[in-house]
């Protein structure tokens, strides 16, 4: 399989893993091992004073994954620049996953704040993976201000409904010059697969692996999926067709007519 | 009375009694500096730079760190 370049840096999983919803650090932690995954996404937050012993990053190696901190909870560009700066005085490394986000209840990004945000952000030097909704305009306006990826949702985060934007992704993945990550709403390892067959160039999977009975075996199953479907896409798969083409020889029938 | 607001909630400090560096509050909350980040009043303070950065009366006070995240 091709590697997955992403500002120069190579990868070879194409598996992102958001570290959100996991019951324990331990399941995390499993997880993110049998997923193969090379980058996994994290959120910033007040620490609780209350609880401050709430530790997660010390349950991720930061020798094997590279840390993407992302944006959430930021309702336009100022706030989301904000956040990614912090993220960066923490972390040392400049990539972030935008997200602009000021709906509650399908957090659907903003595609005005993302695309101001993007560009201040990449101005300052940081490598930017924005989460879009798959609007094939925007994904290439964001291409233009230099952004890293685009990332567009498959359906809304959490939802589990999987390519619900199945058309506007097929275009974007058609026009875009950077690679495409399909963010959220992935609920199954068939989902993902479907994405990369498509010709998406990572997906990205948090609440499925997270929320999963076994979070261990859906990483695996997950990571499987998305190999799959990225060998398949590499493999030049044929369109469908609506009449039949047998597989069979047409001749040699054992019959006289 | 000095105060310092810390995460949005404001603790009052007895005159003279105000933790006097960033690395000295994050001491008295019993926080670990190594996994937070902190920033004074919309300033970044960067790490290594806890010890040395003063606080003082009235200072807003954001301590942030990762969680789990999508």
């Amino acid at each position: 399989m091709d590697k997955l370049v992403i500002a120069g840096r190579e990868f070879n999983s194409r598996l992102f893993i958001g570290t959100g919803k996991f019951a324990s650090r331990e399941l995390m932690a499993e997880a993110l091992e049998k997923s193969g995954t090379e980058i996994v996404t994290v959120a910033l937050r007040r620490v609780d004073i209350e609880n401050k012993n709430d530790d997660m990053l010390s349950a991720i190696d930061r020798s094997k994954y590279l840390l993407l901190p992302n944006t959430s909870g930021a309702r336009d560009a100022e706030e989301a620049v904000r956040l990614a700066k912090l993220a960066r005085a923490a972390t040392g490394i400049n990539w972030v996953k935008l997200e602009v986000t000021p709906d509650p209840y399908y957090l659907l990004p903003d595609p005005v704040e993302t695309l101001k945000a993007a560009e201040i952000l990449v101005k300052d030097g940081f490598v930017v993976l924005p989460y879009i909704n798959a609007d094939s305009v925007l994904a290439k306006k964001l291409e233009d201000v230099g952004t890293a990826t685009v990332m567009p949702l498959a359906s809304p985060i959490g939802s589990n409904q999987g390519l619900k934007m199945r058309t506007t992704l097929e275009i974007i993945i058609e026009q875009a010059n950077v690679p495409v990550v399909v963010d959220a709403g992935l609920g199954l390892p068939s989902h993902a697969a479907d994405a990369m067959e498509m010709g998406a160039d990572a997906v990205l999977v948090n609440t499925a692996i997270a929320t999963a009975v076994e979070p261990g075996q859906m990483a695996t199953a997950f990571k499987l999926a998305v190999e799959a479907g990225r060998m398949a896409y590499e493999s030049g798969p044929r369109a469908a067709s609506k009449r039949a083409s047998a597989s069979s020889p047409l001749t040699g029938f054992l019959r006289d007519k | 009375m000095e105060v310092l607001k810390i995460n949005g909630i404001e603790k009052q400090f007895p005159a003279g009694q105000l933790p006097s560096t960033v690395a000295e509050l994050l001491e008295q909350l019993d926080i670990k500096p190594a996994t937070v980040v902190a920033e004074i009043d919309g300033q970044i303070i960067e790490r290594k730079k806890f010890a040395e950065t003063k606080l003082r009366n009235g200072q807003s006070i954001e301590l942030v760190r990762f969680v789990g995240g999508g």
